[in-house]
């Protein structure tokens, strides 16, 4: 059985024991710690309908390689591989080659994940508009969106932790 | 109370906001939605916001549970000090709407409104205190470049006088509304009141 430290995904990427002041911490905001993991746990449901699980690895791996974080990028990449994703497309992916894939729908999810990462105030109506134009309905529209802004806090977050790990490790 | 400002584009003044789909209409709203949309916000079922993104009710009944427990949690951080996290964000990634609900929130918990001004005429350096310059100084930092962020960044914090939950806190404050800055921005656009 998984104990609290390997089933929350940032405790298991920061290095969080329970010995830990900052894992102490945190479970003084057990709410949040929680909600997080549901929130990923919603977004890479593979029961929810629309996007594929795979396409929304695909774009949380791009989200992370672009932000940049690695270890997270790198959780995300090996989920991938797990599933069987296709690794020409993994690869174009990592050096940004998102022309290259040749798959229009995931094309232009990868290249809105871009604008939202990089440069958020450049994703305006018409960067949303090109969405539709590939085929996604809204609530796929909706998944996108707030799981390119889920990546964008998961990865401040595992920062912010990593930092005051690194911190009490230091004293 | 609270006097009008109006700083590169950013304001205090109440904007409404509208999105670029079509959002659910409450007629057709199914049970799991009308569940989600009552939790997530008092007005939440007159909001274009929530009524767009509860197409997909799970994720938004999990991101109203983070934001809810991040900006309301007991303790630590004051509430006043999240606000200001968030405006710096907000201000930082260009979200006028969020900026302007979360500068309005900073002024109504700290009854003044000096560093909204500073953070709206130029983020860096902003701050009335060495406290306040330290967590304006992070919160960019963080938002700006996650993987710069190391633990002389959070020593800096101790050293203006927070505590390991205050340093929580502001982070979670920070990551949020790099969560929310982009589901606004991409979404849909802010409403001016009509001059």
């Amino acid at each position: 059985m998984l104990n609290q430290s390997t089933s929350d995904t940032l405790d298991r990427l920061v290095g969080l024991s329970p010995q830990s002041q900052t894992y102490a911490t945190r479970r003084e905001r057990e709410k949040v710690v929680a909600a997080t993991q549901g929130s990923e746990n919603s977004l890479f449901d593979p029961a929810l309908a629309g996007l594929s699980e795979i396409d929304r690895l695909y774009v949380a791996l791009y989200a992370c390689l672009i932000t940049p974080s690695p270890e997270l990028a790198a959780e995300y990449e090996s989920k991938l591989v797990n599933l069987g994703a296709n690794l020409q497309t993994i690869h174009c992916i990592q050096k940004s080659d998102i022309h290259k894939i040749g798959n229009v729908r995931l094309e232009a999810m990868l290249n809105f994940t871009h604008t939202l990462i990089t440069k958020p105030i450049n994703a305006d109506k018409m960067a949303l508009s090109g969405l539709p134009k590939a085929g996604l309905s809204t609530p796929e529209v909706v998944t996108l969106a707030q799981l390119i802004s889920f990546v964008s806090y998961q990865v401040r977050l595992a920062a912010g932790l990593r930092a005051m790990q690194a911190l009490e490790l230091s004293l | 109370m609270s006097a009008p400002i109006h700083i590169k584009g950013f304001t205090n003044d109440i904007l409404g906001w509208k999105a670029w789909l079509e959002v659910v209409q409450l007629a057709q709203a199914t049970p799991a939605q009308m569940s989600v949309l009552e939790e997530s916000h008092p007005k939440a079922k007159e909001s274009d916001y929530y009524l767009f993104l509860v197409h997909q009710p799970e994720i938004l009944h999990q991101r109203s549970l983070a934001f809810n427990a991040i900006m309301y949690a007991p303790g630590g951080l004051s509430r006043a000090e999240r606000e200001l996290a968030s405006t710096v964000v907000s201000r930082i990634n260009g979200c006028v709407y969020c900026a302007s609900v979360h500068a309005q929130r900073f002024e109504q918990l700290a009854k003044r409104q000096d560093v909204i001004e500073q953070v709206f005429e130029e983020p860096h350096g902003a701050g009335t205190s060495e406290r306040e310059r330290a967590i304006v100084d992070f919160s960019i930092e963080l938002t700006l470049n996650p993987d710069h962020v190391n633990a002389s960044s959070v020593q800096k914090l101790k050293d203006a006088g927070l505590q390991n939950l205050e340093i929580l806190d502001l982070i979670h404050s920070v990551a949020i509304f790099a969560w929310a800055n982009r589901l606004m921005l991409n979404l849909g656009e802010p409403i001016f009141p009509s001059v």
